[in-house]
């Protein structure tokens, strides 16, 4: 297949994640919500069902979740909830709901009390341990996990078995290569592979099965790996925030001929940064990748006074051969707001030019931030 | 033969044009009072090539910029953002400079200069406290006219603070203020420093460095100016060209296209 028409397929999906929903479930899966960060999908697919990624809607507006949020919740979580609410997702089997930020700590109460007032699917709650490498800490994780694991076999019917979970972990750490191995692709190739194609290509991981998913995007990066590293003229930067998936702000990147080299996002790279290791204890496994997750705002850092997370985002921007840095903030999300000064003084230190955008998911006017790109997009280049 | 440029700014509130002879001299100038969105832009244009007695076939290159700058595609050769068009006019009226502050009618811009060129700049967050449009919404509140802000401003004796950063709510604080017989001059100078307030935390993330220029139709309040200065610390430098500046660096910048 070419390339266009692969990735033709990865937009569809990356498109119409109610169609893929619905295709499972004619097919006879079960389909089990996941809500970020972190959440084992390894499991729901052990357990034969199919894992789809929760992470709001750029075209849907707030109104049911008013009811149960208050005003500062991010709106990836209130879109999340609306979704819950409005019967997009009801044909769901199930919902995970990790727990690693303040807001989505209430938005798990809030899913479960409105899910079961309205008898709509089970909610699986995931609280993942701060303190994450210490051998308490990855009890606790597989005592967490492990009650998930519960909560899907009674969905499913039938046991996980290690033997399952093992080809799970084999299964997922493929497509996190893979994904890996992408995304260092689209930045040799950024001619071919624009921000929007990206963006989609890394969101259908969300939407499918990953054993299919993972077979179709070997086969593009095999084509890609064919083609000559693109001779690029505009400008490379690195992305960084939770999520920027949003194809207008995409567009306005491909228009001032911006390049994403690398990505520091918690919906793209940060989510398949870590594999699991593939020993006999799998749900220990699964617990000492968490435990091995870093560089992550979300995560307790014992170090944090060092700002290791500032120079790795530095380094990374440096590495991937990008001149700057778009960090997309989402409105009220205070761990990012919180971090952002450590972030801009390592960045500043290490001499790499860097934009705050202000986003979220209701965005429908992007003028301010087109004219922040553009300048941005400048002012890179004036440097060069 | 003398090369003409044309920059034109089509902002939130204002469509302004200039007209440059080989990149130095001013030619012709035009403003209307309306901009993105509305038949501004073609008047200003229309305006400016009367004014110069020139065609649109006479323009070596036509650079657009502003927020509507978007909407003259097919018309304009290119575009650019206003922030890097500022930058390059107020380069070009002030040599020396090194913050610029541009206040216009929906956002807030700082730009850190060095030898002509923008390499770092801050904008407000989606938020009109700060703004033109700040301004507009505390004229209308006061019952005046908001190019009588600056004098009225010059006024006041005694000190009020409107302490809100939202513009709903610091419209309600004037309107308390008012109930109860606030001197109006003394309200606006209020606002000036509120106004002032919220620029200079903006710039302060940039790094002030001198020679500081304002920017943008607001420089022509001599309030916001004055209250500026007070605050950064710094002498604010204006331009009587004040809002034509983007216009101005858009002329400059087709004048490098049209002569490379």
């Amino acid at each position: 297949m070419s390339i266009e028409s692969i990735v033709k397929e990865f937009q569809a999906v990356a498109a119409s994640p109610a169609r893929q929903l619905d295709n499972y479930k004619a097919a006879g899966k079960k389909v089990i919500g996941v809500l970020p960060y972190y959440a084992p999908e390894e499991l729901v697919y052990a357990a034969g069902m199919v894992p789809m990624g929760i992470w709001g809607s750029n075209t849907k507006t707030i109104s049911k979740a008013k009811e149960y949020c208050a005003t500062f919740y991010c709106t990836i979580a209130q879109l999340a909830l609306e979704m819950l609410l409005d019967g997009t997702m009801d044909k769901l089997d199930g919902v995970i709901t990790p727990t690693i930020c303040d807001t989505l700590r209430p938005m798990s109460q809030n899913i479960r009390v409105s899910m079961k007032k309205l008898n709509k699917m089970p909610t699986i709650f995931l609280a993942h341990p701060q303190n994450r490498k210490p051998a308490y800490g990855l009890k606790f994780c597989i005592d967490q996990y492990t009650n998930v694991k519960t909560a899907l076999e009674e969905i499913s019917g039938a046991p996980i078995t290690d033997e399952a979970l093992k080809e799970a972990i084999k299964v997922y750490n493929a497509s996190r290569a893979a994904r890996r191995e992408f995304v260092k692709l689209a930045g040799e190739h950024c001619g071919v592979i624009t921000p929007t194609l990206r963006s989609a290509v890394l969101k259908a991981a969300w939407f499918m099965l990953k054993d299919e998913y993972t077979a179709k995007l070997n086969e593009l990066n095999a084509e890609l790996k064919a083609l000559p590293v693109c001779d690029w003229k505009g400008t490379k930067v690195v992305t960084s925030g939770i999520i920027c998936d949003n194809p207008t702000l995409l567009k306005i990147f491909e228009d001032n001929h911006i390049a994403i080299a690398a990505d520091d996002v918690a919906h793209e790279s940060r989510s398949f940064r870590v594999d699991v290791p593939e020993n006999d204890d799998p749900m220990m496994a699964l617990a000492l990748q968490f435990a091995a997750q870093d560089y992550d705002v979300l995560l307790y850092d014992e170090h944090s006074s060092s700002n290791r997370r500032g120079e790795y985002v530095a380094n990374l921007v440096k590495e991937s051969g990008a001149q700057g840095l778009v960090l997309f903030m989402q409105q009220f999300c205070d761990p990012e707001e919180m971090e952002y000064p450590y972030l801009k003084k390592a960045l500043d230190a290490a001499g790499v030019p860097h934009i705050k955008l202000g986003v979220d998911q209701q965005m429908r006017d992007f003028g301010q931030a087109s004219t922040a790109i553009q300048a941005f997009a400048d002012v890179l280049e004036m440097a060069k | 033969m003398a090369i003409y440029t044309l920059g034109i700014d089509v902002g939130s509130t204002a469509s302004k044009c200039v007209i440059l002879k080989d990149g130095k001299e001013i030619v012709a100038k035009s403003l209307i009072d309306v901009g993105a969105g509305t038949s501004g832009p073609d008047r200003a244009i229309n305006q400016v090539l009367e004014n110069a007695g020139l065609k649109r076939e006479d323009m070596a290159y036509i650079l657009a910029t502003g927020y509507g700058r978007n909407s003259l595609e097919g018309f304009a050769d290119k575009q650019m953002s206003e922030l890097s068009c500022h930058a390059r006019g107020a380069y070009f009226l002030f040599p020396e400079v090194h913050t610029v502050i541009d206040i216009g009618g929906q956002d807030v811009k700082v730009m850190h200069i060095e030898n002509g060129a923008m390499v770092n700049f801050q904008m407000n967050d989606k938020c009109a406290a700060g703004t033109g449009r700040f301004l507009d919404v505390m004229a209308r509140v006061l019952e005046v006219k908001v190019g009588d802000l600056g004098r009225l401003g010059a006024l006041s004796t005694k000190k009020v603070a409107i302490s809100s950063t939202c513009t709903v709510f610091a419209e309600s604080e004037v309107i308390s203020q008012l109930a109860q017989a606030t001197d109006k001059c003394d309200i606006i100078n209020g606002i000036h420093h509120s106004v002032a307030a919220r620029v200079v935390g903006l710039a302060h993330r940039v790094g002030v460095q001198e020679m500081v220029v304002m920017t943008g139709g607001v420089a022509q309040n001599a309030g916001v100016v004055q209250a500026l200065q007070e605050q950064l610390g710094h002498e604010v430098h204006t331009s009587p060209l004040t809002q034509y500046v983007g216009a101005l660096g858009a002329a400059l910048f087709a004048y490098q296209k049209a002569s490379r």
